[in-house]
């Protein structure tokens, strides 16, 4: 059963066509976009955009923002690299659990003590980048004997890339959560109605902690393939990822007020967002006009989703 | 002798499932202070809502000082000389009271670029003083005052607005004054009214027939939309007021009467000396299987509040619940639903439904656990569960995958009908069920209320009116001032009339 | 309209029945919300922990003269963010329209890459530049009908973008002495940074409680709904607020400009922060109009003196990060009223 959204057009279908545009101009911009090669490099990108993105829609559905997956994803690159050696292939579960916790500690303060979202998670991304400076101020590379490892994530099986099994997987994981789970459904109603939520009986601060954590969860797996590629961690590794993870989300149709929209919506918006990168640099867009266009393409794909009859006064 | 400052003639108004308002004609004199009274629906606030300028009335003339006009809103309404003073209140809490006063017509304080605040103060005073609050200091902020003062400065507030703009003998609606204040405080309002009557018309809305008829020149009594009544105070008398507000006769066979049942002696819920702090105290009641209470009250005579209690939402201050002979302790909904009691609220948009999903999604909220096939959710017993209670409760939709948007207020009802019982909900309170439902929807969901109960269904019902209440159940609790005045039976064939009742209430 | 903080209001009407612990704790609460009574106690205890900390030497006249020009320029910053969260809304865009001010101005002042030479007259050119970019956060919010904290989000994105753009992601040096010099100079001990900051000061408190657009602003903020229907024209007076914070933020820029006595798309990094907690920290309620100018100072003293405090101690600068996220953390849930804001999300 999926949720219905009363938009005249679906916005995951407004998604797909700015997809199939933006693949029709870049390519007239450069034959060399459409090249095997370059669909490579994008899904590479693409599967960790869609993984920390497939995160913050969990609690952008719910109406709240994470602000604090880019200190996730760079505290988990750390301990990545630290826990390599000691712990090898244990690492990889070792930081999924980190960044669960993160988010998990970013629900709790949100529904125990009633402060805002984007308040609670902007002191979080402070907390978390704290201990992730603590642990190491300066990049931390690969451990010799580790390569094996990290190069799982690297490798490919036959033409398919790791990378995108990883990102196919974990839209697989929360695609099922959303649908077909119980948690996920609770994600949604809180999102559409908090208050009817409430009366219900659903547990809403279950729900917001679980989405919450599965924040976490994205951007620590979006945080593990990024030091992978890399070969290292570091602690600003993950700043440019909280507006990426936004954009992908709200590009992809999911609205800011929440309980519309999601994991699909989150795919089609990563497949965008992944060509808007690639793109604009293949065709020769300046690197830094990339952040403008970001921004402004975050206003009006949220002044277009947004709900507004869900909000009496504008703030 | 008197001469008509506003005249209402001919005035329908009409909102989706109801009219509101039916050929109404009302007319303010100068100096004089006007009581309107009516049952809860009657159309009195939409009446004050049109004199104001808030609704447009469908029909009807609008005269104003011999004037016929239109007004754009009640913006220009207090441009003109006709303000209303809201039970909510319209001033802002962190401001000072003088800042409130002058609030956006500051103008005539500017000594540019600076607030001349002094002379504001100053302002303010003259204003406090027409109120009978001349020893206030206006800075005082508005949060920290109590309601009856918050009041008057409303009033203020009006008053002074309507000489700014230069419109004389203004119209002052007060929507229940009397509700916020102790006795000693009405008294007071009253004889500043009193006062105020002498360059002011003064129109105010009371349940408490008493303090009308002892302070009114006149009085309206308005039943259904239509004025029964419009006499001198002198030839009021409380008892004639209420027979003509809830009128004699009691149509049996609206309620669907014949399908009225006798409980069974199982008591499935039970209250005892509930109370909430300031709400209501010494609730007991004891419902029993397969019956209906109707809990009648005013605003402000705690019934919500008891709802809220039984719902979970609102914790009591002291008190027991129990359930069938268990005593039991709701810190959340969550609890009550587990004891088997679930509530249909009044505001069922907002509280009831989720409207940017689809009925399916909403049938099936409280019953996810059983849409299981192994771990996950299955699609086919959603979509069963849902074809099947669209059926039982027969709600109009083109499918289940629809949004809840898109339906009918009736049909929303059912919706959220539908889900609490799916849940199974053995005691199920209804809050005002058929609010903004028209009237062929409202007999489907007469009749479901009587299948429901007939079924074992326990049922705590608030309707919109007292024939609706005394119609549907079996029998009547009403509540006053937060307590519990009066039980009386409604078995079938054996109704006592509202006349008979409504002294209680009010 | 007072500058208390939000918390405190609830003392008054709930006693009774209560235990002693509970009515203690709420004449407690109804004390330290009056005036500026609880700023002035938790600055008073900051500096307490410290003192003992560092045996004195955090209270020394040198270290007092280093907090204030720490101070100058959050100072500034936080007396910016803070108009717009009296109104009830969020400005997050501070970064973006710093970093974007400082580049421009850059090549506008002495540089080494053209021949501009401004000198003062950068400053009303920075200041338009900033009140455009003000006036872009007003508009979205008001005329497109976006909760002013994205909008100003995304703006703030925007804003950074081009600043990388037009600083082509050099460093610009400062070449006009005079900038750097007055910055860097004091008055009678007093740092100039600390003294524009407080002259700021003092023309928003008297906007804030003797004007017209003050007295509208804490309306707003109050009740936006019952603001509007008295008659204010809402949107009007939010697009100002958001207008002159923007042209703090340039003032802020050119500040930071001088001091560095460089600029780049880097120059607004780090500052928001700072500047968001102090507001919190001096009780500016998030739930709007509640506290003024006032709080803001205490505000950033509390927040300046803590991280001062923090380096003496010689506490790891990272560790001074969490220090921050939690101390905004802790500040909000205690100033934020709930019952205003309805579902927190």
């Amino acid at each position: 059963m999926s949720v219905k959204n009363k938009v005249a057009i679906k916005p995951i279908y407004i998604s797909l066509g700015l997809f199939v545009v933006l693949v029709a101009a870049f390519t007239i911009g450069n034959k060399s976009f459409l090249s095997l090669y370059n669909a490579q490099t994008i899904l590479n990108a693409v599967g960790i955009l869609l993984a920390v993105g497939l995160g913050q829609a969990c609690v952008i559905l719910t109406g709240g923002i994470d602000l604090s997956v880019g200190s996730i994803m760079s505290l988990v690159s750390v301990v990545f690299m630290l826990l390599l050696g000691p712990l090898g292939p244990w690492a990889f579960p070792a930081v999924l659990l980190i960044g669960l916790v993160s988010g998990a500690l970013n629900g709790l303060i949100v529904s125990k003590l009633k402060i805002p979202s984007f308040i609670a998670t902007l002191g979080t991304q402070g907390i978390l980048l704290s201990i992730a400076y603590l642990l190491s101020a300066g990049p931390l590379s690969v451990p010799d004997n580790s390569y094996g490892l990290v190069d799982i994530v690297n490798g490919a099986i036959g033409p398919v890339k790791s990378v995108w099994i990883i990102g196919l997987a974990t839209f697989a994981i929360f695609f099922v959560m959303e649908r077909y789970s119980r948690m996920g459904r609770g994600i949604i109603y809180v999102g559409a109605n908090e208050r009817m939520s409430y009366l219900s009986g659903l547990d809403i601060d279950r729900i917001r902690l679980v989405a919450f954590s599965m924040s976490g969860l994205g951007a620590a797996i979006a945080g593990v393939v990024l030091s992978s590629t890399l070969y290292s961690g570091y602690p600003t590794i993950g700043g440019v990822y909280v507006l990426n993870s936004i954009a992908v989300v709200v590009v992809g149709g999911t609205a800011m007020t929440g309980g519309a929209g999601g994991m699909l919506n989150t795919l089609v918006g990563a497949l965008i967002m992944g060509i808007l990168n690639n793109g604009m640099t293949v065709v020769g867009v300046d690197v830094y006009a990339q952040q403008v266009f970001l921004g402004v393409l975050v206003i009006f794909a949220v002044a277009v989703t947004f709900d507004r009859s869900k909000l009496a006064i504008i703030k | 002798m008197n001469e008509t400052i506003l005249e209402l003639k001919g005035i329908s108004k009409s909102f989706p499932g109801v009219a509101a308002l039916r050929n109404v004609d009302l007319r303010v004199d100068r100096n004089e202070i006007l009581g309107l009274v009516g049952e809860n629906g009657a159309g009195k606030s939409t009446l004050m809502k049109v004199m104001i300028g808030f609704h447009r009335a469908d029909e009807g003339k609008y005269i104003l000082r011999g004037q016929e006009m239109s007004l754009s809103g009640p913006e220009e309404a207090i441009r003109v000389g006709v303000g209303m003073v809201f039970q909510e209140g319209s001033m802002i809490p962190n401001l000072s009271v003088m800042d409130n006063l002058f609030l956006a017509n500051e103008r005539g304080f500017v000594r540019w670029p600076l607030l001349d605040r002094k002379r504001m103060a100053e302002a303010a005073r003259e204003q406090l003083e027409a109120v009978g609050l001349g020893s206030l200091d206006p800075r005082t902020l508005m949060r920290d005052l109590p309601a009856s003062r918050k009041q008057m400065i409303e009033i203020a507030r009006l008053l002074w607005l309507s000489s700014h703009y230069g419109a004389e003998n203004p119209i002052l609606i007060l929507d229940e004054p009397t509700t916020v204040l102790q006795a000693s405080e009405t008294e007071m309002l009253f004889s500043i009214l009193g006062e105020l009557k002498k360059k002011a018309s003064i129109v105010f809305i009371s349940h408490r027939l008493e303090e009308v008829v002892l302070h009114s020149d006149r009085i309206v009594v308005l039943k259904d939309g239509i004025v029964v009544a419009d006499a001198p105070q002198a030839k009021a008398e409380v008892r004639a007021i209420e027979m003509l507000m809830v009128g004699h006769e009691l149509a049996a066979e609206h309620y669907r009467e014949s399908m009225q049942g006798s409980p069974s002696g199982e008591v499935v819920l039970s209250v005892r000396d509930l109370a909430m702090t300031g709400k209501f105290e010494g609730f007991s009641l004891d419902l029993h299987g397969g019956e209906i209470v109707g809990l009648v009250g005013l605003l402000g005579s705690g019934k919500e509040e008891v709802c809220r209690c039984l719902g979970g939402s609102e914790s009591p201050s002291a008190g027991k619940i129990s359930i069938r002979g268990r005593e039991t302790r709701f810190n959340s909904p969550k609890d009550a639903i587990a004891a088997g009691i679930g509530v249909i609220p009044i505001d069922r948009r907002n509280e009831g439904l989720a409207t940017s999903l689809d009925v399916a999604n909403n049938i099936n909220l409280l019953v996810l656990a059983r849409m299981r096939r192994g771990l996950f959710l299955s699609p086919a017993l959603e979509r069963k569960s849902a074809l099947k209670w669209i059926g039982e409760v027969m709600i109009k939709t083109p499918s289940p995958q629809t949004a809840c948007s898109t339906l009918s207020g009736g049909n929303q009802q059912k919706v959220v009908i539908a889900k609490w019982l799916a849940a199974e909900a053995g005691i199920l309170v209804l809050d005002h069920p058929t609010r903004g439902i028209d009237v062929g929807a409202k007999d489907e969901i007469y009749r479901r209320i009587r299948e429901l109960a007939a079924a074992g269904l326990s049922i705590i019902i608030m309707c919109d009116t007292l024939e609706e209440d005394i119609g549907l159940s079996d029998r009547i609790v009403i509540m006053k001032d937060g307590r519990m005045v009066r039980d009386i039976s409604c078995a079938k064939g054996a109704k006592p009339t509202p006349v008979d009742v409504i002294s209680y209430v009010v | 309209m007072s500058e208390t903080t939000g918390s405190g209001g609830a003392a008054g009407g709930t006693l009774g029945a209560v235990s002693p612990g509970a009515r203690a704790a709420a004449k407690i609460s109804s004390f330290v919300s009056k005036g500026m009574n609880g700023q002035i106690i938790a600055l008073a205890i900051v500096l307490a922990i410290f003192a003992v900390g560092t045996n004195g030497l955090s209270l020394s006249i040198r270290n007092l003269q280093t907090i204030l020009s720490l101070a100058g320029i959050p100072l500034v910053i936080c007396l910016g963010i803070h108009q717009v969260v009296i109104i009830g809304a969020m400005d997050l865009s501070t970064e973006g329209v710093i970093s974007l001010c400082a580049v421009l101005a850059g090549f506008l002042i002495k540089n080494p890459f053209n021949t501009n030479n401004m000198g003062l007259w950068v400053i009303p050119v920075a200041l338009a530049i900033g009140g455009l970019a003000g006036l872009a956060n007003g508009l979205i919010n008001t005329k497109i009908r976006m909760p002013s904290f994205i909008a100003s989000l995304g703006l703030g994105w925007v804003a950074q973008g081009f600043s990388v753009i037009a600083g082509k992601g050099n460093a610009v040096k400062m070449l006009d002495i005079r900038f750097q010099n007055f910055t860097n100079g004091e008055l009678f001990g007093i740092p100039n940074t600390i003294l524009i900051a407080l002259a700021l000061f003092a023309i928003l408190f008297v906007v804030q409680h003797f004007t017209k657009l003050g007295t509208h602003m804490y309306a707003i903020g109050g009740d936006e709904a019952l603001a509007r229907q008295a008659g204010i024209k809402v949107d009007r007076v939010k697009i100002i607020v958001f207008v002159i914070t923007g042209c703090i933020y340039a003032l802020a820029a050119i500040l930071l400009v001088a001091r560095l006595a460089s600029s780049n798309p880097r120059t607004g990094w780090n500052q928001m922060f700072p500047a968001m907690t102090a507001v919190a920290v001096g009780g500016v309620s998030l739930s709007g109009g509640v506290g003024g100018a006032l709080n803001a100072v205490f505000g950033t003293l509390i927040v300046t003196a803590l991280n001062n405090g923090m380096v003496l101690m010689k506490i790891s600068p990272y560790i001074q990060n969490a220090v921050n996220g939690i101390v905004l953390i802790v500040a909000v849930a205690l100033t934020i009223d709930r019952k205003k804001i309805g579902i927190i999300k």
